[in-house]
Formats: structure tokens, C-alpha cells, sequence
């Protein structure tokens, strides 16, 4: 399918984005050559549309979460049920409620062939929940102790300077630094 | 004076190829496409003929070849090169292997192979020696130069994984092997032919040197006649284009497609770091035993990476923190690494005109020096370094598709995980005849993950081999004669659940068969009871564990004989256990590498792998799509409520009222039994200062912690004194 100028439009967007579109039709959109230059413009209205809030998406970053311009000058985690996660330079995971899966019998509940299960000798099944919605982000199958993985940290200024040529209003060096260890010093200090 | 253009050396023109590209930041400093803009119709019709004519090569020669893995598995490949050794065009098959390449004529070059053994007209070279470019001595490389009027044009080379490498376990793929001397047979770059043919000696080295001389020597033989074909109609190509065009053509390609790699991760990804993880296990403790001491432990291994998608649009791979190199079969060198990355690559975003180098311009790697993967042991045991560099594959699966689902190219995500089985065998029949072979089979045709809109086709991929297909059962038969399928099937529930879940895993199940005086079997099961990956995505499950299950002294025939039906996967073979109908003396599961089984008839031997993750929260799943899984008997009653929260009825209709209810309980489960991360982090920070953990964890974050990136993440993380240390291996 040629790209006519209108390429994607906005209804099967958002079908896509609600995973209804049609598998034929997904087909027709992954074949578009070129690509609608204005996907992200385009993604960002939908889910701006879908949102409770009104806080400006700068990124979606997972099913439930997004980066939010908060009061012009932050930029946080937010999740689609309105809770906030802190800023986006700290692992999100680390704002969540977390469930542990470490015996047979846990993991046994999320995969119930046994003879797949993992060796919680050696691993434990971790799940990160939404605190507003209880919403289940994101699992991890890690060693006992690992740090929780960072998945993602987007480099935000140079996204929307260099690739959208439009550059956020507070740009500054320091929002691609990863904090996380910050936060978890704050926490060391009440041990 | 050199065999290269205007009398320059092998060595000096790939020197320069590396000059340009460093001062210009373009494949060749090519600033300007000159052919490609006057004439863009006879630039595509010139790429296209060198296409054409490696598949053509590929197509003919594979017909030469007894290796199940090449006649029907795609297991291999043939390339053209420029003289400086970027692979312009291939066919279709292994085509990780185009990023070798350039290693392999790289190293020949250093290796002055111009002044001696020389480099002329119908010279035949050989190479299956990771450390000059081949990625394990497995695949073994066959190429041969071009040369126009005097000059060196060209290389046409021809790969592909051979069946039994001769080492000390049977097979292409073992599992154990202390250092390079076990591996096998490993030959570093030799010239083996001449005047277009192979020497008798070298049929002599594949006769007495590997257990499946038969395969071996057609493959030799099918390697060099594919790399003779084309070496013909490549010179028929430049005879028509021109010389100077030939030249000029083969660099623009290069630069073209570096430009449209860039431009396509710009326009449908988000810079930034990326984080990925996969665990895997090599574990030899008990059994080598005192002949290699230093062998004779266990590795958890910690495949950690992380992409940074850097906003000139190129990609930097850092493995930062990855497992040391050890006295074991998985080490491995940069284009190994290169090489088998790139199938997580092309089908992500590095799809163009053809599959050439041009991957390599735009993609950089830090692989610290006394990893696993930048081994400064000469000697290091590389047979099986792909087993764990797979798992990297995934990497590139899923960190874009996290980028590419971040920008609104939903369509383009293709999240996977790192899964596989595998097999070898060798044996003596009962006349006498010995024979050995392996069987890839679980490495092809698997599931895809789940995406953000729908769920992981079932058996329709392939990402670690080019060859979606199984290849056909009754040829593995044939090959491997004591090997009666009695089942190969997707196996209901082994999938990483989700809001999109995975797709199914498959599974085999066979009978040993009249297997005469021996027959050993060594199998593996590549995600060692650690998950397919070890980061769901977006809240789904990851994969499932691969599994391999042997059972000796059964009452198989009798079943047979008797009964009507018998049982065809592993799940199976558990249920007819417990209800008494199967009988065994002994039963084995291995959730990884297998020790060498011995093997008896009417034995039963099962494998299955390819248990792909899900995407999003299984308590969102659309109940219409449990009522699918249902009626095609995907998913079972009793995991659509247990972990799906969905109550079915009778009928195969979800109770609506029901499910509903008890999705609402599971949500408040949620709440009841997780707590705060802070108050978790503090909890676990106890446990790390306590150390307490198992001692192959232990050993891991010990070895790990030698590099400086995972070190400041660990003790950051953790807000660890200065003088926390963890006791490595044998320190304690």
C-alpha cells in the first residue's frame, strides 16, 4: 500500500491501539511505504483522547503508562487510572506494589505446566502492580537480589529536538540521568 | 605489487575501506550515490542480478548435500563479497552470516594469505575457526576469489552448518567442551583447493576428523561447487556492467542501505537506553570431573544488555556486565556475536534491497575484554557460544519493539523470546554401521510472543534460522534411523500468558527405535529453568521453560500394539503415567543441557521449546478470545480462571457474572499480598547484604561485579557499603 498523503487514518488507528483491528488489515499498515510521517502526532491525540487526564503525554512508555509534562516544569509517570509514579528518571518500578513469586506453588498459579516452571532455587518471578489500579506493569524472572531492570529511559530532548524538530519547552541536559540510585539513597538514609 | 586495483594489497584497500568510513562517517566516504541517481532502473536491475545469481547458486548446489539441515532446514547460505570483504548481496538462508564476512577476509588479509599460501585464480579457501570470523566451527565457510582482468573483484563464499563436528559430544551442537580441543574439528583460514577444485587431502581431514563423513564431504562439495557457479555468473555481470560500474555498484549499495537503516530507526523508534535481560545456565559440576577441574562447576550465566539508540539514528550494544569466559563450550567472539544478532535485526528494521554489510556501519558493540564474548583465552571452547549469544537475538526484538510501540508504530512490533531445542545422536547399528547426527527441528518453527494487539501466532516464525519450516519429519527419519516420531504437536497452556498471549510451544515426542549395540543421545533445552526471558512485557508472562524428558524401559510397544491411540508430547506421557496405562523404569526431565543418554529400544524421548511471552495483564484479556482459546483447545478450563480469572461453562461460554467477580478478587489478592516497593526494597536489601542466596547465584553476581557498570548498578541499587564484597568461585 502507498503511502496517499493521508496514509493511516485516525479511526484504524485507534482500533489498532485497542488491539480490534482486523489482522488483514494490520497487514495493509505494516506493507505502507513510506510510513504517515505523523504517526506520533497522531498516536499522542489518541491516547491524549483516551486518557482521564489532562496533563500532556510526551511518551507512551508501556500498555498503562505514560511520561507526563506535569505543571510545565516536571516530567512524571503517570498511569492511564491517573496515578503518578514520580519522575521518569527513576525506575517507575520502584513506585509500585510488588508480589514476589519465589516457591512452586506461586509460580504454579501463572504457569501451569509443570514442567516448565522455573528453579526458584535460582529465580524468583517478580510482579510490579499499579498502586491506583492494581494493574499488573511489569514481571520480572530474576535472580534473588537483582536490581530491578530499568526497562526503558527515553532521551526525551533529543527525540522531539532532532527527530520531531519540536523541542520541548524545558529542555535540559539533566532529564537524561538516570536517578534511580537517588531515590533508593533517600530510603538508605531511614534504615 | 598487490592482486587488488591498481596493484594495491588485500591488506591496503581494506585498510582504507576502515580510513574512509572513520573520517566521512559514510561506507566508503561515498558522500554522493552517483549510479544510483543517473540511472536508479539499471542500479536495480544490477542488484537484482547479483541476487539472483546467489540464489541461483544456493539453489543448485544444496541439491549435493545429504545434511537434513541444508536440504531442508535452510541452513545455508552463499554470498558475494567486494574485495574488501562486504557482502553485497546473498541468497536466502543463514543470512546472519553476512556480518563474518568481512572478519574472515579482515583476518586474511592481516594474515598476509596475499604473499602466502598466495590468493589466485581458482584458489579454494577454508574456514571454520571462530577466531578469524566463523561464528562456531559448526558452520564452516568456503569461498573463493574473483578476479577481472588480473585484478581482484571479488570473493563468492559458501557456508553451512554441517551435521557432527567431531567432538567429544556427538552432533553440531554440544554442550560440553572445556576449551578449543574438545570442540572438535577447527580449522582456521586454508587454502584448500585449486584450479576450482578441492584437494583430495582436505576430503581426508572430513573423513577422519568427524563421525558424519558422508554429509560432510558432499557438504565440501557443495560449498565449492556454489562458489564456482557464481564465481562464473558474476564475471558473465561484470562483463555486461562493466568493471569500474561493478566496482562503484557494490559500495553504493552499501551506502544506500546504511542511509535507509539510519532513516528507518529515526523516523519509527525513540533514542534512548534500553534495557534487556536473559539468564541461562552452563552446568558441568559431577560431570567432568577430575580431568578438568577447572571445568567442573556450574555457571549461571548473565546475558545482561542494553541498546542505546543514539539520536544520529545508529545503534551502541552494550554487554556491559555479561559472564567472564570460562573453561567451557559457550565462549565466543565479536562476529559470532554480530552474526547471530543480526536475525533479531533484519526483521526489526534491517530489511532492504538485499541482506548485505551494511549492518555494520550503522551498529556498534561493547564487548568487554575477558567476557564470554571477548574471550582472552586462545584456547577457549566456542562449539556452542551461539546457544547463549541467541538469546541476544531477542534483544533487538524487544527493545525496538518497545521503541517502535512507543512511537505509534504499533504494527511493527515483533517482541519474541529466547527459546530452543535441540538434539545430537550417534550410534552403532546392529551390522555394525556407525552413524551420528543432530536434529535443529525445535529451533525452527516457533510461536510468535504476543503483541499490543493480538496474540503470538502459533508456529509461524523463526528468528534464530531464516527456515520458518519444521523440515520434513520423514527425512530426519531417514538420517536418523533409530528416531520414530510418535508425536509432534502445540502443546495446550505452554505459553507466557497476557493480555495478547504468546504462542503455543511445540513439542516431540519419539521412540527409540531397534537402535542396535549403541546409541547415545545429547540433548538441550536452551532456557535452563530461568523463563524465555527474564522481562515480561508491559505486565505479560514470559516465555516458558524448554523441557526434555527421557524415558527408559517403557511399555511403548506393547501400547502400541494394544491400544488405539498413545501419547505424543511430554504432558502426555505424565498423564498416561498417572493413569497407569504407560510404565517406565526410569523418568528424566532436564530443564537444560543434557549429559550423553544411553539409549535403549522402545525408550522415549521428548523435547519441546518455543513457549513465547505475552504482552499486557492477563486479568484484561478479552473474554471473547478465552472462549477461542477454548474451542480450539489452546487453553485449559483450568488456566482461563486461574490465571486468566475467566470461569467457562460447560458449553465453552465464559459466565460473564462470574468471571467478572472473580477477576474483581484477584485484583483485590493483588492488593493483599503485594506490598510497597520501599518497604520490598528494604526487605531485599537485607537478603543482599545476608547473601544467603544459592551458590551459582552467588558465584554469578561475584563474577559480575568485576565489571564496573553492573557493580554501580548493583551496589547503587542497593546503597551497599564500600567494603561489600561476595566471595567468587572457590574464594570462599
Amino acid at each position: 500500500m502507498k503511502n496517499n498523503g493521508d496514509g493511516f487514518n485516525k479511526d484504524n488507528f485507534k482500533r489498532l491501539v485497542d488491539g480490534e483491528l482486523p489482522w488483514e488489515e494490520v497487514k495493509k499498515v505494516i506493507r505502507m511505504d513510506p510510513k504517515d510521517a505523523n504517526r506520533f502526532e497522531k498516536y499522542i491525540e489518541i491516547l491524549q483522547e483516551k486518557v482521564t487526564w489532562d496533563d500532556r503525554i510526551l511518551l507512551r512508555i508501556s500498555d498503562h503508562l505514560y511520561i507526563v509534562l506535569k505543571d510545565d516544569d516536571n516530567r512524571i509517570v503517570k498511569c492511564d487510572c491517573g496515578y503518578e509514579l514520580g519522575d521518569y528518571r527513576v525506575n517507575w518500578k520502584l513506585n509500585c506494589r510488588v508480589y514476589v513469586r519465589d516457591t512452586d506453588e506461586a509460580i504454579a498459579e501463572v504457569i501451569t505446566v509443570p514442567e516448565a516452571r522455573h528453579n526458584t532455587e535460582l529465580v524468583e518471578m517478580r510482579e510490579f502492580y499499579c498502586p491506583g489500579c492494581l494493574a499488573l506493569l511489569g514481571v520480572e524472572v530474576v535472580p534473588q537480589g537483582y536490581p530491578p531492570i530499568f526497562e526503558m529511559f527515553p532521551d526525551l530532548d533529543s527525540f522531539y529536538r532532532e527527530w520531531l524538530n519540536d523541542p520541548l519547552p524545558d529542555e535540559n541536559p539533566e532529564w537524561f540521568e538516570d536517578k534511580t540510585i537517588e531515590q533508593t539513597a533517600k530510603w538508605a538514609k531511614e534504615v | 605489487m598487490g592482486i587488488c586495483i591498481q596493484g594495491s594489497t588485500l591488506k591496503e584497500i581494506v585498510a582504507e575501506r576502515e580510513r574512509l568510513f572513520a573520517e566521512t562517517g559514510c561506507a566508503y566516504g561515498l558522500k554522493k550515490l552517483e549510479l544510483v541517481e543517473k540511472d536508479p532502473a539499471k542500479f536495480m536491475r544490477f542488484q537484482m542480478r547479483l541476487v539472483a545469481s546467489c540464489i541461483n547458486s544456493r539453489e543448485s548446489a544444496k541439491l549435493i548435500s545429504a545434511n537434513p539441515m541444508s536440504m531442508v532446514q535452510g541452513e545455508l547460505l552463499f554470498m558475494l563479497a567486494n574485495a574488501e570483504g562486504d557482502v553485497i548481496s546473498a541468497s536466502y538462508g543463514l543470512a546472519g552470516h553476512i556480518q563474518c564476512m568481512p572478519f574472515i577476509i579482515k583476518n586474511i588479509a592481516e594474515l598476509d594469505f596475499e604473499d602466502n599460501p598466495g590468493i589466485e585464480k581458482g584458489d579454494i579457501f577454508s574456514c571454520n575457526d571462530p577466531m578469524y570470523g566463523p561464528p562456531h566451527n559448526a558452520d564452516c565457510y568456503t569461498w573463493m576469489p574473483v578476479f577481472y582482468e588480473g585484478e581482484l573483484v571479488s570473493w563468492t563464499v559458501g557456508l553451512n552448518h554441517i551435521v557432527d563436528v567431531g567432538g567429544i559430544q556427538p552432533g553440531g551442537l554440544g554442550v560440553v567442551s572445556p576449551n578449543i580441543f574438545t570442540d572438535g574439528f577447527t580449522y582456521p583460514p586454508t587454502k584448500t583447493g585449486a584450479n576450482f577444485k578441492q584437494h583430495k587431502w582436505w576430503e581426508l581431514h572430513w573423513k577422519r576428523r568427524t563421525r558424519t563423513e558422508m554429509f560432510n564431504v558432499l557438504d565440501d562439495k557443495m560449498r565449492a561447487a556454489g562458489i564456482t557457479s557464481l564465481h562464473d555468473r558474476i564475471l558473465e555481470i561484470i562483463d555486461e556492467f562493466g568493471v569500474d560500474y561493478y566496482r562503484q555498484g557494490m559500495k553504493e549499495i552499501i551506502e544506500r542501505e546504511r542511509r535507509i537503516l539510519v532513516e528507518r530507526i529515526k523516523s519509527q523508534a525513540v533514542p534512548g537506553k534500553y534495557r534487556y535481560l536473559q539468564l541461562s545456565a552452563v552446568n558441568y559440576k559431577g560431570t567432568l570431573g577430575k580431568l578438568w577441574p577447572n571445568s567442573n562447576r556450574n555457571w549461571l550465566i548473565h546475558k545482561t544488555g542494553e541498546l542505546n539508540i543514539r539520536p544520529d539514528g545508529t545503534l551502541l550494544t552494550d554487554l556491559e556486565g555479561l559472564t567472564s569466559e570460562g573453561e567451557f563450550h559457550a565462549n565466543a567472539y565479536e562476529p559470532a556475536v554480530r552474526m547471530l544478532t543480526s536475525l533479531g535485526m533484519w526483521p526489526m528494521f534491517a530489511y532492504t534491497e538485499t541482506i548485505n554489510s551494511s549492518l555494520l556501519y550503522m551498529t556498534d558493540w561493547n564487548i568487554p575484554p575477558g567476557s564470554m564474548f571477548n574471550p582472552q583465552n586462545p584456547y577457549a571452547g566456542t562449539v556452542m557460544g551461539l546457544g547463549v549469544i541467541a538469546g541476544y537475538i531477542f534483544l533487538f526484538h524487544n527493545c525496538l519493539s518497545q521503541a517502535f510501540f512507543s512511537r505509534g508504530f504499533l504494527e511493527e512490533t515483533f517482541p519474541a523470546d529466547g527459546t530452543a531445542g535441540g538434539y545430537g545422536a550417534a550410534g552403532t547399528l546392529e551390522d555394525g554401521f556407525q552413524w551420528a547426527g543432530g536434529d535443529m527441528s525445535l529451533i525452527t518453527c516457533q510461536s510468535q510472543a504476543g503483541n499490543p494487539f493480538h496474540d503470538g501466532f502459533d508456529s509461524s516464525v523463526c528468528s534464530p534460522n531464516p527456515a520458518s519450516d519444521i523440515g520434513e519429519t520423514e527425512v530426519v527419519e531417514f538420517l536418523l534411523p533409530t528416531q520414530v516420531h510418535l508425536g509432534k504437536k502445540l502443546i495446550p497452556d505452554y505459553c507466557g500468558h497476557g493480555k495478547f498471549r504468546g504462542g503455543l510451544g511445540i513439542g516431540t515426542l519419539q521412540m527409540v527405535n531397534k537402535p542396535g549395540r549403541s546409541l547415545i543421545l545429547n540433548a538441550f533445552a536452551a532456557t535452563d529453568s530461568m523463563g524465555a526471558c527474564a522481562m515480561g512485557r508491559n505486565g505479560g508472562y514470559p516465555g516458558a521453560n524448554d523441557i526434555v524428558v527421557f524415558v527408559n524401559d517403557t511399555n511403548i510397544r506393547e501400547i502400541i500394539e494394544k491400544e488405539s491411540d498413545y501419547p505424543r508430547d511430554f504432558v502426555e506421557i505424565r498423564e498416561w503415567m498417572e493413569e497407569g496405562k504407560l510404565t517406565a523404569g526410569d523418568v528424566q526431565i532436564y530443564k537444560g543441557p543434557t549429559p550423553s543418554i544411553p539409549c535403549r529400544d522402545g525408550d522415549l524421548f521428548a523435547i519441546a521449546a518455543g513457549s513465547k511471552g505475552g504482552w499486557g495483564d492477563a486479568l484484561e484479556r478479552k473474554y471473547e478470545l478465552i472462549e477461542n482459546d477454548i474451542e480450539l483447545d489452546w487453553i485449559t478450563r483450568e488456566t482461563s480462571k486461574t490465571v486468566y480469572g475467566v470461569i467457562v461453562n460447560d458449553e465453552g461460554k465464559v459466565d460473564k457474572d462470574a468471571s467478572d467477580q472473580l477477576r474483581k478478587e484477584m485484583f483485590e489478592k493483588r492488593l493483599e499480598r503485594s506490598m510497597d516497593a520501599k518497604d520490598w526494597w528494604k526487605q531485599e536489601r537485607d537478603k543482599v547484604l545476608e547473601k544467603g542466596w544459592h551458590e551459582d547465584v552467588k558465584n554469578m553476581y561475584a563474577d559480575c561485579l568485576k565489571y564496573n557498570k553492573f557493580k554501580n548498578e548493583f551496589f547503587g541499587m542497593w546503597q551497599l557499603p564500600d567494603d561489600y564484597r561476595i566471595p567468587g568461585y572457590k574464594e570462599e
